[in-house]
């Protein structure tokens, strides 16, 4: 127990370490000026931009606006996913028929369809909800579907033996059992709508989180860009590490 | 349970795959002849076929093509190398492997690619941007399988190394690389998926490049038929990589 | 009987775990002739696995040592040859590249390499498989592999851990046959250690007892069954007798261990 805790504080300071030499380094290249102006800012510069970031209201806003379009655009896309999940996974022959075609659609550049999904959707919110659902449905889709085929087929026979009905096997068996593959599916789903939602934004909107990086990019404002990025990837990494803690979940690992 | 034997037959998943495409894109054609589906919102599907032609020609997709094909490799070269390397490291390493892993498997779960008007900003809008890009998207899964890859030698393998009295180098390079290749190789693809899907999409998002652009331009033209040509031809394209990558992996593992 | 080619002198291996320490192996003692195989018996828990580490070198003892024609050894040596209970063949290498591994180590050319290789996948009766994949051959047939090459590596004594643990019955016997077969082809010096009686009898010349908790010598029983053997001599009258005679030893320390590991396991009130 002795030698746990002290290589559990040895990490801790190496951690710190770490952090510390690599702030100092970040802070020595931006006041050495070898690279162009506020490429690399300074510190202080960044700590300002979040202070700032922090006391602006149009930050909230945007912010608000983005949450609720990777929310709406998660429960649309993760509720399709999981529907189209259950019947891949539940019937041999649709899953055999139609499942090759997510499997292969899931590692494309979703983001390629923006152009259609502003046709569709216009150039408002609608195209960013559009875009973040087209993203996590294959994910949920694909990871329902393998999580019904991994139902210990024991578990069915022992509901039907009990004479549930369809309603009871669904709420007592299937859900219970899906609990896991469905809690990864909304992790995944969240981290690639989240992506689908902030690059619609950067390539066309007037409001949410991309937009404001896209304004502090045509502003040349390094110091706000870094500390909207900083902001974005704290809170992606959170919520990964928030929805995984909920289910019990392995540490994320693909 | 009828339904068993049916399903068992290998010809109709594949049938009733292909007529539910085949089905739906002529139920789309119908709509739109119809006019019950705007034409200036979906364009028929028989002239978005017609219009490959005209893309392929025309757009010079060839040359796109290539363009993101080296703009790939060169992401991929830089992952495999680097990502692998860093995973080696961190293995061999314990205390620095405790502090650092759970840092790495943020990143992964991190919008990465966000990270482009920065690079647009530090690296000019070139292909330098597009391939960092895709290095950066691409090196989280590299690291991390290879770390996961390593550890997961068996003890046995390495027992018999040192029963024939290996020194600790060619412990590592006879016994615990080669067992973990297949591991590294499953990381390394995964890292290649990831860069090659942010290469196509900062293509599109920046104007410049290869096949992303193509998309781009075509919408910025109000080609619509071209424009989801050129989107089915970007999607025909990461769907042969992929498929490609997955039979060269089951080719590599055949073995063990 | 000849002079001995491995000596095993009062080894002894404590475990500690927190404040209490454990002895795992009390002052083991014991030699094997050349040519001669001795087993080495016991209920699961005496230690065994210990001492086939230790005396392969994997493992250091806390005293006693390890004497292979009178040198006496320090870690992981090529006089000892060691198979292990587990799958252990690589398997990103063929059969002959898993066999020509520790020569290919120790740097011996490819043409010697080749002719080794070729002479003991022979002798363990896998002449035709050197270019398949660990993957494509039956358990039996892998362990094989990985006895042949401990074997192509020329070692003194051949040091194996319950080589057939992970294998049926039937492939057990048989594979049982061939070792008999190769070890009186090449006179090779060997220790088995196992926990089926059975094999101790069929395979040895000489079976060693041992004692659950600590790992002690209990007793080392002299097997006068003709050579060379065969899988057939299960059927005999002797080979019942030593069984019965071995396993009479035997049962109280099994049982020792039975009530252990019972005592383990939590109970309701």
């Amino acid at each position: 127990m002795a030698a746990e805790g002290l290589m559990i504080s040895r990490v801790a300071l190496l951690r710190l370490a770490i952090i510390a030499s690599t702030l100092l380094f970040w802070e020595a290249l931006a006041e050495s000026g070898l690279l162009f102006r506020d490429v690399v800012p300074s510190l202080f510069k960044i700590a300002h931009a979040l202070g700032h970031l922090g006391a602006n209201a149009d930050f909230y806003a945007n912010l608000s606006a983005t949450a609720v379009e990777v929310g709406v655009s998660l429960a649309i896309g993760g509720s399709v996913g999981v529907a189209v999940g259950l019947l891949l996974g539940g019937s041999r022959l649709m899953g055999r028929a139609f499942e090759p075609y997510i499997h292969y659609l899931g590692p494309t550049p979703k983001i390629i369809f923006f152009p259609v999904m502003i046709m569709w959707f216009g150039i408002g919110p609608g195209s960013k909800i559009a875009m973040g659902a087209i993203s996590c449905f294959f994910p949920v889709a694909l990871i329902t579907a393998a999580g019904m085929r991994q139902i210990d087929q024991v578990l069915i026979r022992v509901g039907r033996s009990f004479r549930a009905s369809t309603w009871q096997m669904v709420t007592k068996i299937y859900f219970p059992a899906l609990r896991h593959p469905l809690l990864n599916g909304l992790r995944l789903g969240f981290g690639v709508s989240v992506i689908g939602v902030l690059l619609a934004e950067t390539k066309l909107s007037n409001r949410g989180l991309g937009f404001m990086v896209m304004q502090s990019y045509s502003q040349f404002d390094m110091p706000g860009m870094y500390a909207l990025l900083l902001v974005v990837f704290s809170l992606a990494i959170m919520v990964n590490s928030l929805v995984s803690q909920l289910g019990g979940l392995e540490v994320p690992n693909h | 349970m009828s339904g068993r034997p049916l399903a068992e037959a290998k010809w109709l998943p594949a049938t009733l795959g292909l007529g539910g495409l085949a089905s739906a894109l002529a139920l789309a054609e119908l709509l739109i002849r119809l006019d019950w589906v705007s034409r200036f919102i979906v364009p028929l599907p028989s002239e978005v076929l017609v219009s490959f032609e005209r893309i392929i020609v025309e757009e010079d997709v060839l040359s796109r093509f290539l363009a993101t094909a080296g703009e790939a490799l060169a992401a991929a070269f830089l992952v495999t190398l680097i990502g692998v390397a860093l995973g080696v490291f961190l293995h061999r390493h314990r205390l620095l492997r405790s502090a650092c892993e759970s840092w790495v498997a943020g990143l992964a779960a991190a919008p990465l690619v966000l990270l482009y008007p920065l690079f647009l900003v530090i690296f000019g809008r070139n292909a330098l941007t597009i391939v960092m890009i895709g290095f950066v998207s691409g090196l989280p899964p590299a690291i991390l399988k290879t770390v996961e890859g390593l550890s997961g030698t068996r003890k046995v393998l390495l027992d018999v190394g040192r029963s024939f009295s290996l020194s600790p180098a060619q412990l590592f390079w006879k016994i615990q690389f080669p067992s973990a290749l297949p591991v590294i190789f499953v990381g390394v693809r995964l890292g290649l998926m990831f860069s090659l899907i942010n290469i196509v999409g900062v293509e599109f998002l920046i104007n410049f490049g290869g096949l992303g652009q193509i998309v781009n331009e075509l919408a910025e033209r109000y080609d619509l038929a071209g424009m989801y040509a050129a989107i089915c031809f970007v999607i025909l394209v990461s769907v042969c990589f992929f498929f490609a990558s997955e039979r060269l992996e089951r080719w590599l593992l055949r073995a063990s | 009987m000849a002079t001995p080619v491995l000596r095993v002198e009062n080894i002894v291996k404590r475990f500690v775990t927190g404040s209490a320490s454990i002895t795992a192996v009390d002052h083991v003692s014991f030699t094997v002739a050349q040519g001669e195989v001795l087993a080495i018996i016991g209920p699961s828990g005496c230690g065994k696995s210990t001492l086939f580490n230790v005396i392969g070198g994997l493992a250091g003892s806390d005293e006693g040592r390890v004497i292979v024609e009178g040198r006496t050894l320090s870690g992981p040596d090529p006089a000892i040859g060691m198979v292990f209970q587990e799958e252990s063949t690589f398997p990103w290498r063929t059969v002959a590249d898993n066999v020509a591994f520790p020569l290919e180590v120790a740097g011996v050319a490819r043409t010697e390499r080749l002719k080794r290789v070729h002479h003991y996948l022979e002798l363990v009766g896998l002449k035709g498989f050197e270019q398949h994949h660990p993957a494509q051959l039956s358990g039996g047939m892998r362990q094989r592999v990985a006895i042949a090459r401990t074997l192509a590596f020329g070692p003194k004594v051949l040091l194996m851990d319950e080589p057939f643990a992970a294998l049926d019955e039937q492939t057990r016997l048989l594979l049982g046959d061939k070792v008999l077969q190769i070890q009186q082809a090449l006179a090779q010096t060997t220790l088995l250690i196992t926990h089926s009686i059975a094999e101790a009898v069929q395979l040895s010349d000489r079976v060693l007892v041992m004692t659950y908790r600590p790992g002690r010598v209990k007793r080392i029983v002299d097997i006068k069954l003709p050579r060379p053997r065969t899988a057939e001599i299960i059927g005999s009258k002797d080979f019942g007798l030593y069984v019965a005679e071995i396993w009479n030893d035997l049962r109280d320390e099994a049982s020792l261990g039975m009530k252990d590991a019972e005592a383990k396991l939590p109970q309701a009130e």
